[in-house]
């Protein structure tokens, strides 16, 4: 059988996603066996430019470029992957879409503005159609490759619809709550293993929220840590903003 | 009660009764966490063990039904090769309180009932239980009297209760008596140590009484007259659909059957993993109508399990008392505060009939 | 951690073949199937069967053919999610896994010299054709037999050149609307409830049995109080998403019932009181 052939392409973003890729260590050989890897700006300096079976997309699209690019890619690709926050919910560079963009332009660009179009940050699914969604800031490495060999598989994965809260207790952490510290596990969806808190770190929500969050319930709880309802909406759309644009 | 069937663990022979289990198997016991909590986890000295505690984060079920377990492996591809697998360990549990034997009690009579689930019952035939007594509440949160669970009733294979400088054990087993015999610790009770038992429980009744005003056996009776309650409306607003409540319940089974490939795409399993039906997706069908669809509904069904449903099928309460659902909310849903409640609303309701 | 194999496990699997299949619409594709070790399948109408794909997953599946003369049984498969996908791209001789069946099904001996009313809803018709089958190969022991039917639309009718054959025989009533006509569509149109009102029956000696999609349910058993029937007497099958088949996974709980062990078939004296049922 012909090996499946994969190319990763990013965005705006940090890179960091590619990077947890690159790093797989051992599992990146096993799943390297499975596909060939024809473009790759991270780790190869080949360019392939033509059909591929699975394009891997990383970032947000935020200027009228990324739009055309993104079109191109979704055109050659036979499944596309978005993976990461900033390309599965707009993620951290969603806040951008807090100011109007004019402002935004003037602000980053200065006198240079008008050289440099912008848009609203948007998820790749706010732009072309998506087959597979691989959450979180960064990705966490076991669901990448799930959703690679569902990808491989030709059947759908479906990213959990509950909360980080259900994988926290299976691992029997200690709540964050019970430490005294809010946390978003209870509206963030899972899938992650909640790799934060095992780490001994808070859940900042980075895999978007849950399909039917109690948003109103959770902004209650939050709030008897005496933390202000400006900071809780603001810690909630930290990673979610782009989802008013779904 | 014959006193051949009791002995006695001096404390200066504790230490090295739990060396000696530990030597013997793999041995879990209640270990403190931090913040109040506690897990049961592997020990190998007495140090490591806390012998007062309240109940752990996840209860013992998950050494019976493990969060995540292999049900079948297989050859992916063109035709079925498969074989259907259990995966266990020879394990000795100590310090199981109360609460959590009458879970694993529940735990026993459902995977018991046909079809029997030979994945429970081979992991459960491989462990050991040793008990240990509550002499008083653990915390404000505990209800167990309310479900005849704050005094031993079997499912253990030897029970300990700290008399001071002494534990008095119960022996109600071989396998008990065994551990008995090979680990030596044990002396020969008294008829006075059995008096200060007899005394401890007498003492006991006058502290755990039902933490609900309600006869335990009337429970049935008020949930046949609460399935339209108020009080299950007002969850709606606040509970998070988090699932912690039946993550952390001892007597919460449910889960789900998935699939999953190694990496070179030849070989799989099947496994099954803990679920809960306060989760949006748990009462989903393939079309996408969702039967228990508000969350208010779903915690109804929840209290439902725990308090009417398991009385018919197997004549008991599924509720333990463990409290464990309540300090695990964030969003302080209180088990003993609904059953107020419910007893509030239900008797309002039959005083607006008098009037 | 140890490891062992278990013979009388609950989750083994039957080898199956898939010895035929056919597209009955852009949704619903039909499937024979023969166990591998050669014998029937042995279930009753209305029970289902878990249909394994290994790497995929697992799916409940309603058995859609009679059980008596044939080693082989039929399903009819709608293609909604991961499995039933994969499923419809099988071809005949593909292997794939069973197990049951499972559930109580139509209770045969007591409809028995009964009259049948009959009533599917879109692919509510697979397990009713179980029940179907049966009663034609058996048509002397019923007494009258209708079977109405509805769907969305003509071209998700199911199964179309039984309906033929349905239709001319004269020994059972035989209607069919559709929610909304195409050009080509001479026959009923307007909800299944509409075609209940016609049908002559004498309510007392009549069991009806109902399978359909959620929303139908309500409307449907209304009509059928109406008409008389009573309420032990309406037959009706649930849909559920189980996991296990066993009793135990809670998917397919309708408050203190399993659909899986207790149901999919209730009648709905026994039902019509529990909020979660419809």
């Amino acid at each position: 059988m012909k090996k499946p052939k994969v190319a990763f392409f990013d965005f705006a973003c940090c890179e960091g996603c590619q990077l947890q890729v690159a790093n797989m260590g051992e599992t990146v050989l096993d799943v390297l066996g499975l596909i060939e890897v024809v473009e790759w700006r991270e780790v190869m300096s080949e360019k392939w430019g033509k059909k591929v079976d699975v394009a891997v997309v990383e970032g947000s699209i935020t200027d009228p470029h990324a739009v055309k690019r993104i079109k191109k890619i979704r055109k050659r690709a036979g499944a596309v992957i978005a993976y990461g926050s900033c390309a599965t919910i707009g993620g951290v560079n969603g806040m951008k879409n807090n100011f109007p963009l004019e402002d935004i332009k003037h602000y980053v660009y200065g006198d240079s503005h008008r050289f440099f179009p912008t848009e609203q940050t948007k998820a790749v699914h706010q732009v072309v159609p998506v087959d597979y969604f691989v959450h979180g800031c960064p990705v966490y490495i076991p669901e990448f490759v799930a959703v690679l060999k569902a990808a491989l598989q030709g059947i759908p994965y479906y990213p959990p619809d509950y909360p980080v809260c259900v994988e926290c207790k299976l691992n029997e952490n200690v709540c964050m709550y019970d430490r005294g510290v809010s946390c978003l596990g209870p509206v963030t969806r899972a899938g992650c293993n909640s790799w934060c808190i095992n780490n001994g770190n808070i859940c900042y929500g980075c895999r978007g929220m849950v399909s039917n969050p109690n948003e109103k319930g959770a902004q209650d709880v939050i709030a008897k840590y005496k933390i202000p309802m400006e900071l809780v909406l603001n810690k909630m759309n930290m990673y979610n903003k782009c989802r008013e644009l779904d | 009660m014959e006193d051949t069937h009791y002995v006695v663990l001096k404390k200066e022979n504790f230490d090295q009764f739990i060396s000696l289990l530990a030597q013997k198997q793999k041995l879990v016991a209640p270990v403190p966490k931090g913040f109040k909590s506690f897990a049961f986890e592997p020990v190998d000295s007495a140090s490591q063990v806390a012998l007062k505690y309240i109940p752990t984060v996840l209860p013992l079920k998950k050494y019976f039904m493990p969060q995540r377990e292999t049900l079948l492996e297989y050859t992916a591809g063109k035709g079925v090769k498969a074989e259907a697998v259990v995966e266990y360990e020879s394990l000795t549990i100590f310090g199981a309180h109360t609460c959590d034997l009458a879970g694993i009690q529940c735990l026993n009579m459902v995977f018991s009932e046909r079809p029997k689930d030979y994945n429970y019952l081979t992991r459960k035939n491989k462990i050991t239980i040793i008990g240990l007594e509550c002499n008083e509440y653990c915390d404000e949160y505990a209800s167990c009297n309310l479900v005849d669970a704050s005094f031993p009733g079997g499912g253990y294979d030897l029970f300990l209760t700290d008399l001071g400088d002494y534990f008095i054990v119960h022996v109600n087993t071989r396998a008990g008596d065994e551990i008995v015999a090979s680990t030596r610790s044990f002396d020969k009770t008294e008829l006075s140590q059995l008096d200060e038992l007899r005394k401890l429980r007498d003492a006991k009744r006058k502290i755990f009484v039902n933490e609900v005003p309600i006869e335990t056996k009337h429970i049935p009776e008020l949930f046949d007259r609460s399935f339209r309650a108020r009080v299950w409306k007002d969850l709606e607003a606040r509970c998070l659909a988090c699932g912690n409540c039946t993550n952390v319940c001892p007597t919460c089974y449910c889960f789900d059957v998935r699939d999953e490939l190694d990496l070179t795409l030849k070989n799989g399993i099947r496994y099954r993993v803990w679920d809960s039906c306060q989760l949006e997706p748990f009462a989903k069908v393939a079309g996408g109508f969702n039967f228990r669809k508000e969350r208010s509904v779903r915690q109804r069904h929840r209290y439902y399990r725990k308090f009417r449903y398991p009385v018919e099928r197997f004549a008991r309460y599924f509720c333990t008392g463990c409290g464990r659902c309540t300090r695990t909310c964030m969003a302080d849903i209180n088990l003993k505060e609904t059953l107020n409640e419910l007893l509030k609303e239900s008797e309002d309701r039959v005083w607006k009939r008098w009037l | 951690m140890e490891k062992m194999v278990i013979k009388d496990s609950s989750y083994k699997l039957e080898k199956a073949k898939i010895l035929r299949t056919k597209q009955l619409t852009d949704k619903e594709k039909f499937f024979e199937i023969a166990l591998g070790n050669g014998q029937p399948l042995d279930h009753e109408p209305g029970q289902f069967i878990m249909i394994s794909l290994l790497g995929i997953g697992e799916v409940p599946i309603s058995v859609a053919s009679s059980p008596a003369g044939r080693d082989s049984f039929d399903i009819c498969v709608r293609a909604v999610g991961k499995v039933t996908n994969a499923l419809h791209k099988l071809k005949a001789g593909d292997e794939i896994g069973i197990r049951g069946p499972y559930g109580k099904g139509f209770p045969i001996r007591v409809l028995q010299g009964n009259d049948l009313l009959i009533i599917a809803g879109g692919l509510g018709l697979a397990p009713l054709r179980s029940l179907i089958h049966f009663v034609l190969d058996n048509r002397r022991d019923f007494g009258k037999v209708h079977i109405l039917l509805g769907c969305k639309q003509p071209g998700e009718l199911l199964f179309g050149d039984e309906l033929e054959d349905w239709n001319k025989r004269t020994d059972l009533y035989y209607a069919c609307t559709v929610d909304r006509a195409d050009p080509d569509w001479a026959g009923n149109v307007g909800l299944i409830t509409t075609l209940i009102p016609g049908v002559d029956i004498e309510p007392a000696r009549t069991f009806a049995a109902v399978v359909g999609p959620p929303v139908m349910y309500n409307f449907v058993i209304k009509e059928l109080l109406s008409k008389g029937i009573p309420e032990r007497q309406i037959l009706l099958s649930f849909e559920r998403n189980m996991k296990c088949g066993n009793g135990k996974c809670g998917r397919c709980q309708i408050q203190n019932l399993y659909c899986c062990q207790d149901g999919p078939v209730f009648n709905y004296e026994k039902i019509k009181n529990l909020s979660e049922a419809m």
